[in-house]
């Protein structure tokens, strides 16, 4: 038995029919090949699939696909604009502020929800702010340097 | 390199904007026609006898294509061959993709379900039923060794699977000749990288011409090749290795029974079968660092001269003997550390228990080994009453002595570890500090500084493990050979292959830098293929993201393919502008004779000529702007291959560190916070800072955080209680430091940049320095730590024992 939904990604509207089982994650996946939301243990623990569902930042495998019927998701891939990388993006790379990639899609989106609340967070407030996505590779430092930075960009806009 | 333009530069990397736009491209990224989703059925045992497994029920799932289980494995595949990493295993145990008869594992495979959805396929796994005939978990190394243990394989006779030693110089004289013995034990634990990306693999075989192509993660493409080539018949495969998630050493070598399952998989059902592991499968059997215990004497004269050391080591290997030695073997790289100590006598057993096989993880046996030194020096300044940063100053291999042979075959290239140690203690002001730490405490505030020094060898070379094993059959990959091609593209433009695959290390942004700078061309213009491909990439016996590998082999690779491009380029320009080679330039792309512009040819126009214009090509000059370069270690002999006293250049450059750890105890909760973190490192010529620092950081939080608590715990009855990564505690953010990295670069002069490793770097002193740090802080309460973790939880048990054993005392 499967479900309709509707659900707008991107700024792209889809309409795609599910199990209703399938998690949000899977579905940006493989429902519609947006393959920059990482999966790195399905339970929330790592982040790595993190995402805004109306604006508000959430993990893609602890939700349902039907769940986000009728609602609007920005994933790694809506971030940039279509010329440039977005400030955030673009800090991210100028500062090493990944390794592997694996985690960098949901860290991007936590700290893109971070700095557009408030984007002269202190660096405890970065961290505290990223607490919900591990990486395995950086140590953190550079990337909590990328915030801090991308931070200036935020209170121009 | 006097004046450089990209090496040791800044630059804009190459792999950030794919992977901050969602770009990258995982094995799990990949979807083929008709594919099918697999996954596995594992053991819920630790240790049993295995009976019938009825798929029946399974395969009446609508969606099922098929199901695998061992007794069909052992039919349709071939066992693998015990590789270097079971150097002295006596009796062969073959091992195959899955369990057969036994289990010796939670979660070790049994069999495999594919379904057109992973879903269908979940859904099959819980209707196969296996008959299990359940046995006593051994869980304890010393329990294991017990006569009366329950024996995990027959073949062996005991849970002893290896019981060897290493002896280099005179240990009983240097023990004859010390003033005092100084004793100590100590115990390091389990625990793993636990890389973000699971194990992953997609394979496709082509029933028509017997193909068969495998995307994976695993970071050594030898295991995976040869794994391939023992379990299946076949003479015609191919591996890819896109990019990979995080490696660490957790994706080397028991991702090797994945990729033959999901292959055997995709024989059977003659459609592509993708594979990926989820986050509890890679807790409970992707692989573990080794459990290891050691009993220590040290042979010291009263002025705190180190003339020996003694060590009986005992490593909880878990339920293979697939990598019966390496935790063992590894501890050959850095078995003298920074020290100019000549007497040292390694004796090892390797116990079997029913617990996950271990891994490489991080430097495998190196940060034990560092450990043991430096709690050990630890504990003879205790002895002597002398300053802990005096005692191993007095013990360090001067700089004056470079290169330095160590007792074991290890030849330092270069070094300054005294230098190391100042730098530390000025930063941290330490004279002063430790009067300040001292009064704090007795003011009842639990604060203390460590201060360790570490060696990081770089460069594998898998025929150390014969020092183990001078018999063994088949010769591991001696030395280390790499390969890579360069080619000047028909539009002027560089393409870059590797021979080893990344995993996170900014290995093209680095191989274009060096590019750019040897051929004269701007970094954005060069192009370095992202993925390891066996049909396509130039690889050899170094070819491996392991062993800090890359810094030494792929980079020496590059040069000299770099170079020889350049003579080409060069050779055709000669030609082509009528001018000796010897007054040509090269800047920005565009080769000038005499410096004038009047008389100029750019890469784009060499490309068009060398791809379509055979009459400007010089008869003498080979067609096409294409070259390899192998790449071979210039100092490996001699002892690449161990003499009759296991001596052997076990690697083959040695990047040094000193740590310094500022922490204080919370007496409520027995939780330590890391105030100060501070590493003075020395890696050779640095390519890329942003790089250096980037593994830096990165290997000093996972080495803070194995000894303050993260890691796998099992329960007596061999389940793993750690199967989350919240249970097993990876740190966040919040928990990690901010770690001060001050360069102190001494260039090798072996490598072809003067170049040193950085990858494992930071997790191999780390340890040490924590614990040196903890038990600085509990002094008041005359507390030795000996064991990692230091969770909050054991710091806590280790203050109120002291306290009620102060209270007990008369």
């Amino acid at each position: 038995m499967r479900q309709l939904i509707q659900v707008r990604v991107n700024g792209q509207m889809y309409e795609e029919e599910v199990e209703p089982r399938m998690l949000l994650s899977f579905f940006l996946r493989e429902g519609i090949g947006l393959t920059g939301t990482h999966v790195g243990c399905v339970v929330g623990e790592c982040g790595a699939c993190s995402i805004l569902l109306d604006g508000r930042l959430v993990k893609s495998c602890l939700l349902l696909a039907v769940q986000a019927h009728g609602r609007e998701i920005t994933t790694v891939e809506g971030l940039a604009g279509k010329e440039a990388l977005h400030p955030i993006q673009e800090a991210f790379v100028k500062n090493y502020a990944l390794q592997c990639g694996y985690c960098t899609s949901g860290m991007l989106l936590a700290s893109h929800y971070l700095l557009t609340r408030k984007p002269d967070s202190s660096e405890e407030e970065i961290r505290r702010g990223l607490a919900g996505n591990l990486c395995m590779c950086t140590g953190y430092t550079q990337i909590v340097d990328a915030v801090k930075e991308a931070g200036r960009e935020y209170k121009k806009e | 390199m006097s004046q450089t333009k990209y090496i040791g530069k800044r630059i804009r990397s190459k792999e950030g904007p794919r992977h901050v736009s969602g770009g990258g491209q995982f094995t799990d990224d990949m979807t083929l026609p008709g594919m099918l989703h697999a996954v596995i059925l594992r053991s819920s045992f630790a240790h049993a006898r295995i009976g019938d497994i009825d798929s029946r029920a399974a395969l009446e799932v609508p969606g099922v294509v098929a199901v695998l289980t061992g007794k069909e494995v052992k039919e349709i595949s071939r066992p693998f061959k015990p590789g270097r990493y079971s150097a002295g295993l006596k009796t062969p145990i073959p091992e195959f993709a899955t369990a057969m008869e036994k289990v010796r594992y939670v979660g070790e495979p049994l069999a495999m379900v594919a379904a057109r959805s992973r879903a269908a396929a979940e859904d099959a796994l819980d209707l196969i039923s296996v008959e299990y005939e359940p046995l006593p978990a051994v869980v304890d190394p010393w329990q294991a060794m017990e006569p009366t243990a329950s024996v995990l394989f027959e073949e062996l006779g005991s849970n002893i699977a290896w019981a060897g030693a290493v002896s280099y110089g005179d240990v009983d004289e240097a023990f004859r000749s010390a003033d005092q013995i100084v004793k100590e034990k100590l115990k390091t634990h389990r625990y793993s990288s636990t890389p973000l990306e699971n194990l992953a693999c997609l394979s496709s075989f082509d029933k028509a011409s017997r193909k068969l192509k495998v995307w994976c993660n695993g970071q050594n493409p030898q295991v995976i090749y040869d794994a391939l080539g023992e379990a299946l018949s076949l003479k015609d495969y191919r591996v890819i290795i896109p990019d990979i998630g995080g490696g660490f050493g957790q994706k080397i070598h028991l991702i090797r029974k994945y990729v033959v399952l999901t292959s055997l998989m995709s024989v059977k059902t003659g459609r592509p079968v993708k594979w990926i592991e989820d986050r509890s499968e890679h807790m409970m059997a992707a692989g573990q660092s080794c459990g290891m215990e050691f009993d220590i004497e040290a042979a010291v004269k009263n002025d705190g001269t180190v003339l020996g050391l003694k060590i009986k080591e005992v490593d909880d290997v878990g339920g293979s003997v697939s990598t019966l030695t390496i935790h063992f073997t590894n501890k050959l790289n850095n078995l003298f550390s920074t020290y100019k100590v000549k007497n040292l006598r390694l004796e090892g057993r390797s116990v079997v228990t029913n617990k996950c096989p271990v891994v490489p993880n991080r430097g495998i046996g190196k940060p034990s080994m560092c450990f043991i030194w430096e709690r050990v020096m630890d504990r003879i300044a205790k002895e002597l009453g002398k300053s802990p940063v005096e005692v191993r100053s007095q013990n360090l291999v001067p700089a004056g002595e470079f290169p330095y042979s160590a007792p074991n075959g290890n030849l330092y290239d270069s070094g300054d570890y005294q230098t190391l140690l100042e730098k530390a203690l000025k930063k941290l002001d330490y004279d002063n500090l430790r009067e300040e730490l001292r009064q704090e405490r007795e003011k009842g505030r639990y604060r203390g500084v460590g201060v360790v020094i570490g060696l990081e060898p770089g460069g594998r070379n898998a025929a150390r493990d014969m020092a183990i094993f001078p018999n063994v059959k088949e010769l591991p990959g001696a030395g280390g050979v790499e390969g890579a091609t360069i080619k000047l593209e028909r539009n002027g433009s560089i393409t870059v292959f590797l021979g080893a695959p990344s995993c996170g290390q900014f290995h093209e942004t680095t191989t274009a830098q060096i590019v750019a700078e040897l051929l004269g061309i701007v970094p954005e213009h060069i192009s370095v293929a992202s993925r390891f491909d066996s049909e396509v990439s130039p690889w050899g016996i170094g070819s491996s993201n392991t062993g800090n590998n890359f810094h030494l082999y792929d980079i020496g690779a590059v040069h000299g393919a770099a170079l020889r491009l350049r003579e080409k380029i060069l050779e055709l320009s000669a030609h082509v502008l009528k001018s000796p080679k010897e007054k040509l330039t090269i800047q920005e792309g565009v080769v000038s004779a005499d410096h004038s512009s009047d008389n100029q040819v750019s890469f784009a126009q060499l490309g068009r000529i060398a791809y379509s214009n055979q009459s400007l090509i010089p008869e003498e000059l080979e067609g096409g702007l294409q070259t390899t370069f192998f790449y071979k270690f210039p100092h490996a002999q001699p002892f690449m291959v161990p003499d009759k006293q296991g001596r052997v250049r076990a690697q083959f450059t040695f990047s040094a560190a000193a740590h310094a750890a500022v922490v204080e105890v919370d007496p409520e909760t027995g939780r330590v916070k890391v105030e100060r973190y501070i590493i003075v490192s020395d890696n050779g010529t640095m390519i890329n800072p942003d790089v250096v620092d980037g593994q830096i950081y990165g290997s000093v939080a996972h080495g803070i955080s194995v000894a303050l608590g993260e890691g796998f715990v099992y329960d007596s009855e061999g389940q793993l209680l750690t199967i989350t990564l919240t249970d097993y505690t990876k740190p966040t953010t919040c928990e990690t430091p901010r770690v001060e990295i001050e360069h102190s670069p001494v260039p090798s002069p072996f490598s072809v940049l003067g170049q040193k490793a950085a990858g494992e770097g930071a997790a191999i002193p780390s340890p040490a320095a924590i614990a040196s740090a903890v038990e600085d802080a509990l002094q008041p309460l005359g507390i030795r730590i000996r064991e990692l973790p230091l969770s909050p939880e054991v710091v806590w048990r280790l203050m109120n024992e002291s306290k009620k054993g102060e209270a007990e005392s008369p």
